[in-house]
C-alpha cells in the first residue's frame, strides 16, 4: 500500500460581508492572499459571512473585511455585534485580520454619523469615527513598521485614535485616519485597520506576506515563508507612489 | 444681462475657439454665457418648441442618445444636441448657444441631451425636460462622486425639480428606486430584460447595488444578467423589481448586432439592431420606451435602429495599413466585463492592448481593475500587452489572474506602434483604452495613418 500524499498546508480565509461591503476592489485583496499561498504550494479556502447568516469565526485562520456604502454598513454594524465576542477572542489569540474603511471603522468603538446617530462597533481598536462633510479622496503613501504602503483612500469618516491606540503608520502623502493627525490606520496584535484600498495588498506584497506568515505561524508553527519574485509588484507600487495625491 | 447680448458674446467665443483650435470650444462658450447670465440656459431651453429630453446613467448615455436621435431624426424631428462627453451644465449651455440664432430662436424643434449624473440637479432645473431617461448606475469614477447612493440622490434631486416623464431601468435596483422621486407616480415607464442568452460570468464582481434601499439586506435574485442587473426582491418584502411596460424577450447576440423580440406597452415587435452586446439590448429598450412616450410606434422605432453606427470610441473598427484595429473604450468594471463577454470570451489567441490612464477624466482610482473578470480569459491564450500611465498596475492585475503580459510601455504612441508593427500582415488587434487613453490613441492613429473623420 502506498503512503498517502502529505497533506497540503491550507488556510481558511474568512471574508466578512462581501455581499454588503464590496465596492472598492476589495476582491483584489482576497485574490492576492489566495494566489500568494498557491504560488508557494499552500491551499486556501475562502468562506464568507452574510447579514443574518451562520459563520464559525473560530474556523478562520485569517479574516478580511472591506469597505462599502453607508447603507451596507448600517446592516453590517448591527449584525457584527453577534460576532463581537468571537472576533475579540480571535484577535487576542493572534489571528491576523485586515480591515479596510467601513470594516475598520466598525472594529473601533463605533461610527457617529453627521445626524448624530451612532452605529456601535465591536471595540477591538480604541478608536471612534465621526462622519464629516469632507470626502478624503486620493492616492496615499504611508510609512509603517512594514516599510512603505501605497494605496488609494476614499472616505468621509474621520477616525480618531485614543492616546494608547497604536496607528498602522504615518501619512507621507494623503489624508489618513482623519486628515489632521498625520496618523493612518490602527494595529492590535495581528489585527490591522486601514483606509488604504486600491486594493492594498497587491502593491504591498510585504504586507500581504506578513498577514500570511502570521496565520501560518499560528496554525503550523512556520517561522518564515518562501520569497516570491515581486518585481512587478514593486514597479506598480513605485509608479503609484509617484502619482499626485 | 439682455438675452441677445449674452448669445452674441457666447457665439463670438464659440467662433474664436473654433478658429484657434480643433476639438476645443465645447465648454467655454457655455461657461462664459452662464457667467454673464446665470439664467441663459433656462431662457434658451424654454424656447425649444417641443421641449427637451435628458439621458443619464453610468453606461450607454452616448450610445442611447445616438439611438434616440436616429429614431427621432427618421421622423423628421430636428434636434439640439450636446457633444458626447460635454455633458455638464456648461456643455449643455454651449449647445444651446451654438444652435440658437442671434435672435435667440431655434430652427430645431426638440432638445436631446446626455447629462452627467452629478450635473443632474443643475441641468434638470435649467432644462425643465419633458422626459428623463436613467439607464443604469454602476461604479464609475467613484473618487469623484463618493458613493453610488450619493449619485442616485443627485439624480433624484434633478428628477424632483421637474415634472418630466421618467423612463427607468427596472433591472437595476438603484435606478428603479428613483421612481420615488417622481412628481407624479403615473409618469414612470420601466424597461427591462426578460432573459439573456448570455451566461453570467463566473466571477462577476460588479454587482454594486445588491442591497435593499430600505433595510440594507442583500437582495435575492431569481435571474441575474450581469453586475446587479436582473430580477430581484428584498427578502423582507420591502422592495422588488417593478413591472415593466417595455421589455425585451427573445434576445440573440453576435459580434456585430442583436436580434430581439420586444413588448412595447402591449405591442409586440421584433427586429435587428446594428450594435452588439446585452448592454445594447438595454439601450434599445430605453430607446423604445422613450420613443413610445413621445408617440413613436414601436415597430418603426425598432426599424430605425436596424442600421446604426457605434458612438465615438465604442467598438470602432479602424483600418491601419493592411491591419485592422478594434478600439473599445472602457470606463468601469461593468463595461469592461461586457467587452470581455461580447468580444473576447469566445475567441482564442487574439492580440490585445490594454491602455490604462488615471487622469481625472478616467477616474483617478484604478482599483476597479480588480473587479474586472480577467480570470475568465486565462485559458484563452490571448496575447496581452499593456500601456498607459498605470501600465504596471494593469500588468499586476493580469499576473494575479494568471495571464502573462507580453509587453509593457507607459507611453501610448510607442505602445501603439509596437502593437501594430508586431501584428501579422492582414491581422486584427483589439485596443482597449480608458477615456483619456482613447483620446490620445485616436489622435496618434489619425495622424500616423491619415485616418479621416476619426477626430472631431
Amino acid at each position: 500500500m502506498s503512503k498517502p500524499a502529505p497533506k497540503t498546508k491550507s488556510l481558511t480565509i474568512l471574508h466578512l460581508y462581501p455581499g454588503e461591503l464590496n465596492i472598492y476592489g476589495d476582491r483584489g485583496n482576497i485574490l492576492t492572499l489566495v494566489q500568494r499561498l498557491a504560488w508557494r504550494g499552500y491551499g486556501a479556502k475562502v468562506i464568507r459571512s452574510t447579514v443574518g447568516g451562520q459563520v464559525d469565526i473560530g474556523r478562520a485562520d485569517l479574516i478580511f473585511g472591506g469597505g462599502g456604502q453607508d447603507r451596507g454598513q448600517v446592516a453590517v454594524g448591527e449584525d457584527l455585534q453577534r460576532h463581537g465576542v468571537d472576533l475579540q477572542r480571535a484577535a487576542d489569540d493572534g489571528v491576523p485580520m485586515l480591515t479596510i474603511c467601513g470594516t475598520y471603522q466598525l472594529f473601533g468603538s463605533g461610527f457617529t454619523t453627521l445626524e448624530g446617530q451612532t452605529i456601535p462597533g465591536i471595540g477591538i481598536f480604541k478608536a471612534h469615527t465621526m462622519g464629516s462633510t469632507e470626502r478624503m479622496i486620493g492616492n496615499v503613501v504611508v510609512d509603517t513598521s512594514f516599510g512603505q504602503l501605497v494605496g488609494f483612500e476614499n472616505h468621509s469618516g474621520r477616525t480618531l485614535l485614543e492616546a494608547d491606540q497604536q496607528p498602522l503608520g504615518v501619512v507621507k502623502k494623503g489624508f489618513g485616519n482623519d486628515g489632521r493627525s498625520g496618523m493612518e490606520g490602527a494595529v492590535y496584535n495581528s489585527v490591522y485597520g486601514t483606509y488604504l484600498h486600491g486594493p492594498v495588498l497587491p502593491k504591498n506584497p510585504h504586507f500581504a506576506d506578513a498577514l500570511l506568515l502570521a496565520a501560518l505561524r499560528r496554525k503550523y508553527g512556520l517561522t518564515d515563508i518562501e520569497p516570491l519574485d515581486d518585481a512587478l509588484e514593486q514597479q506598480a507600487a513605485r509608479d503609484a507612489s509617484r502619482r499626485p495625491q | 444681462m439682455p438675452l441677445l447680448f449674452t448669445i452674441f458674446i457666447a457665439k463670438i467665443i464659440l467662433l474664436a475657439s473654433r478658429i484657434l483650435g480643433r476639438g476645443g470650444g465645447s465648454a467655454l462658450p457655455g461657461l462664459v454665457a452662464e457667467k454673464l447670465d446665470p439664467s441663459i440656459g433656462h431662457r434658451l431651453a424654454a424656447r425649444i418648441p417641443h421641449g427637451s429630453i435628458i439621458i443619464t446613467g453610468t453606461n450607454g448615455k452616448t450610445t442611447t442618445s445616438k439611438m434616440v436621435a436616429k429614431v427621432l431624426g427618421d421622423r423628421g424631428e430636428k434636434l439640439v444636441r450636446n457633444r458626447a462627453g460635454s455633458n455638464l451644465s456648461r456643455g449643455v449651455v454651449s449647445a444651446l448657444v451654438e444652435h440658437a440664432s442671434f435672435g435667440g430662436r431655434f430652427k430645431e424643434n426638440m432638445g436631446l441631451f446626455e447629462v452627467d449624473e452629478a450635473a443632474m440637479p443643475a441641468v434638470c432645473r435649467m432644462l425643465q425636460p419633458r422626459a428623463i431617461v436613467v439607464l443604469n448606475l454602476f461604479r464609475d469614477q467613484l473618487d469623484r462622486y463618493g458613493e453610488l447612493d450619493t449619485t442616485a440622490r443627485l439624480i433624484g434631486k434633478g428628477i424632483g425639480a421637474t415634472n418630466a416623464q421618467l423612463i427607468l431601468g427596472a433591472d437595476d435596483p438603484l435606478v428603479a428606486s428613483l421612481a420615488g422621486y417622481a412628481a407624479d407616480p403615473k409618469k414612470v415607464i420601466f424597461f427591462g430584460l426578460d432573459r439573456s442568452p448570455q451566461k453570467p460570468l463566473a466571477s462577476d464582481a460588479t454587482a454594486d447595488s445588491t442591497t435593499c434601499p430600505k433595510c440594507g439586506r442583500a437582495l435575492k435574485y431569481s435571474r441575474r444578467f450581469y453586475g446587479h442587473m436582473g430580477h430581484y426582491s428584498c427578502p423582507l418584502g420591502h422592495f422588488d423589481r417593478p413591472q415593466t411596460q417595455v421589455n425585451i424577450s427573445g434576445l440573440s447576440l453576435n459580434d456585430e448586432s442583436i436580434t430581439l423580440n420586444a413588448n412595447v406597452d402591449g405591442q409586440k415587435v421584433s427586429g435587428q439592431v446594428g450594435l452588439p452586446g446585452v448592454y445594447n439590448a438595454y439601450n434599445t429598450a430605453a430607446t423604445l420606451a422613450l420613443s413610445h412616450s413621445l408617440g413613436v410606434d414601436g415597430e418603426s422605432a425598432l426599424h430605425s435602429l436596424h442600421q446604426i453606427e457605434a458612438a465615438f470610441g465604442r467598438v470602432e473598427k479602424l483600418e491601419v495599413g493592411d491591419k485592422t484595429l478594434y478600439l473599445m473604450l472602457v470606463k468601469n468594471p461593468t463595461g469592461f466585463n461586457q467587452v470581455i463577454q461580447t468580444f473576447l470570451l469566445d475567441k482564442k489567441e487574439q492580440e490585445i492592448l490594454l491602455i490604462i490612464n488615471d487622469n481625472f477624466a478616467d477616474g483617478r482610482d484604478i482599483s476597479w481593475l480588480w473587479d474586472v473578470s480577467f480570470e475568465e480569459l486565462a485559458s484563452r491564450r490571448h496575447a496581452l500587452q499593456v500601456a498607459g500611465i498605470r501600465a504596471s498596475d494593469m500588468a499586476l492585475r493580469l499576473k494575479y489572474a494568471g495571464i502573462p503580459t507580453r509587453h509593457s510601455q507607459t507611453k501610448i504612441p510607442k505602445a501603439l506602434k509596437h502593437f501594430i508593427d508586431q501584428l501579422p500582415a492582414g491581422g486584427t488587434g483589439y485596443v482597449i483604452p480608458t477615456y483619456t487613453a482613447m483620446l490620445e490613441s485616436r489622435h496618434w492613429l489619425a495622424r500616423r495613418y491619415k485616418l479621416k473623420g476619426i477626430w472631431r
